[in-house]
């Protein structure tokens, strides 16, 4: 897997002499190109670096600025600016509810990436010892699993965890478990997150399984070998040969769930909305019903730059990390 | 030894069924007469099969205007970033400029940013422009989300042909640009298909924004209209059922042909085990 960045750094090799510099004296060097030629980079570049500034790093200055303005619907509709100073944010964090959130959206993120990492290395070490007939069956189901849109997992979760026709109520009162005839799993707002870990663990799990089990490929068979021969048994060649090549990825893994997860919107909404009662609102949808619901634009956007800034460090942490450990040559 | 491959297997099998069932049980309530799915009875296994469901969601209002609205925006996203893409990668990887560091970390940022945070500028910025409940406001998300992976992955592939192909095809007569179209850009064809079917699958299955964007039920993207199709017809599971096997269906077209491209041109861009 990496080899497809070993070869990045071709980047370094001289670019062809121009031809169009026909007039030049043959001694003529790089360093000399005409003035086409050192902007050409600047030129190609343009189009990409314009769409990224105006539609990604605009927004993030944007949401600086709203979030110390006072922005509800009668400034809007005026077209007033009102800043605010740090108001916003200060009605917001003196807002117990807003702890309440961020708590919950915490154990959110961290009961999704448990399980997203655990259950993708569980899932690639499987795929590394099942027989070649039963890799091709998980994989072909984790594919399946993986590309299934966002909203229609939740929409078919949904139907799953029906309380009266649902199939795992079903199931469980076949097993015995009668007290699940018609139980619903949508009256609390943790069940109604267990349910939607449960949706998001299923979906993140084949990208993981994926990944991790690429990383067990990469594992030379020699040191298997050179295990067996020192008279390991399987745990200490896991620990000694597996664990140490496995663990960068497992890192990259956990950080990119955090991302991911933290900031995970479409599945909490499409669930129940945030509720029962408020009861599964998370960060991402309290912005939403700060903003765009409720139209306090600033107050939401205060949530937004508080997100954002977790996010960020983690990002940062991230990326420094990927430079480091040479996965990405910059 | 034997004993303990057949326990591996059967957890594999096992596994491999849990991760089957949810796709499975979409596509097969989606067939399944109404009658067999609102029932108490236990039935794994469809008995009777019907396309009613489909032709319902079908033949709800809007349902074709809304395809084409999500192939519109994606398709119009995908291309954009396509071009904008590629022509970042060519520098970022073939050309030596001040700067190239900079650029390089930029992309690499940005396709970190958190989209989902950055709803309310977004929301704002669209209003200001008068985009809001018009489709290119979303092309212009899409195009912004799918970009820097695009660039950046392109960059990659890029930078995996070897630079002397192209030199031997100057030294043989033709120009920089020749060069490039005739070996480079044949060559980046895999690399194209890859990142693009990325975009597709982005911008396609794209909730939020749709959702606060769009406030016309005509100017929906499927997503929209899948979600307001599950609120409005609640217990409908076979019609809701149809809209999401309707709804996956593309995606998972595109998923089964770059799957060999999975792994490695996700890893390639974002992740590299």
């Amino acid at each position: 897997m990496t080899a497809t960045t070993n070869t990045a750094v071709s980047a370094g090799n001289t670019p062809p002499a121009p031809r169009s510099t026909a007039g030049a004296a043959p001694t003529r060097r790089r360093g000399q190109q005409s003035t086409g030629q050192r902007m050409l980079p600047y030129l190609l570049l343009a189009p990409a670096v314009l769409g990224i500034l105006a539609l990604l790093g605009w927004p993030v200055l944007s949401v600086l600025l709203t979030s110390v303005r006072k922005l509800d619907l009668g400034e809007l509709m005026r077209g007033q600016v009102v800043w605010v100073g740090f108001d916003n944010y200060v009605e917001i964090i003196s807002d117990p509810g807003f702890w309440e959130i961020t708590l919950r959206t915490l154990l959110f993120t961290a009961g999704c990436v448990a399980s997203i990492v655990l259950g993708g290395l569980l899932v690639a070490l499987l795929m590394r010892h099942v027989p070649p007939a039963v890799r091709v069956l998980l994989q072909l189901s984790l594919v399946l699993a993986w590309a299934m849109p966002n909203l229609a997992a939740t929409t078919t979760f949904q139907w799953i965890f029906d309380p009266n026709f649902g199939i795992l109520n079903k199931t469980l009162v076949l097993f015995g478990f009668d007290g699940f005839a018609g139980y619903s799993w949508f009256t609390s707002g943790l069940s109604t997150l267990t349910v939607i870990v449960v949706v998001v663990a299923w979906q993140g799990i084949p990208f993981t399984a994926f990944t991790m089990y690429a990383g067990l490929l990469a594992v030379p068979g020699d040191l298997y070998e050179a295990a067996g021969i020192d008279g390991a048994n399987s745990w200490q060649s896991f620990r000694a040969v597996t664990w140490p090549a496995l663990r960068p990825i497992l890192t990259v893994c956990t950080f990119l769930s955090i991302l991911w997860d933290f900031k995970l919107f479409t599945q909490v909404w499409a669930m129940r909305q945030g509720g029962p009662d408020g009861g599964s609102t998370t960060l991402s949808v309290l912005q939403y019903l700060n903003g765009i619901s409720a139209k306090h634009f600033g107050l939401a956007a205060a949530v937004s730059v508080l997100m954002i800034v977790v996010l960020f460090v983690l990002t940062a942490q991230y990326i420094r990390l990927l430079v480091r450990s040479r996965e990405v040559d910059l | 030894m034997r004993a303990k491959k057949t326990v591996v297997s059967v957890v594999g099998v096992v596994v491999a069924l849990l991760f089957l069932f949810p796709t499975y049980w979409m596509i097969s309530t989606a067939f399944k007469p109404t009658g067999q799915i609102i029932t108490s009875s236990y039935d794994l296994v469809p008995l009777g099969l019907t396309l009613q469901h489909f032709v319902d969601a079908i033949t709800k209002p809007n349902f074709l205007t809304n395809v084409g609205n999500s192939l519109v925006v994606t398709l119009g996203a995908v291309a954009f970033s396509l071009v904008a893409g590629l022509l970042a990668a060519v520098p970022l990887a073939r050309l030596r400029f001040r700067g190239r560091k900079g650029f390089l970390l930029l992309v690499l940022v940005a396709q970190m940013a958190p989209l989902e945070a950055l709803l309310i500028p977004m929301y704002l910025m669209m209003r200001d422009l008068g985009l809001l409940n018009q489709l290119p406001s979303l092309l212009l998300v899409y195009f912004a989300a799918t970009l820097p992976f695009t660039a950046w992955t392109l960059r990659g592939f890029v930078a995996g042909i070897p630079v002397d192909l192209e030199e031997a095809a100057m030294v043989d007569g033709c120009g920089r640009w020749a060069a490039f179209r005739r070996v480079t850009l044949p060559l980046l064809g895999p690399g194209l298909v890859a990142t693009s079917v990325f975009g597709f699958i982005t911008a396609w299955n794209e909730f939020i924004y749709a959702f606060v964007f769009m406030r016309d039920q005509d100017n929906y993207t499927l997503p929209v209209w899948l979600a307001s199709f599950s609120d409005q017809f609640g217990t409908d599971w076979g019609g809701t059922m149809a809209a999401s096997t309707l709804f996956t269906l593309p995606v998972l077209a595109f998923f089964l042909i770059v799957q060999r491209n999975l792994v490695g041109g996700v890893a390639a861009g974002a992740v590299k085990g």
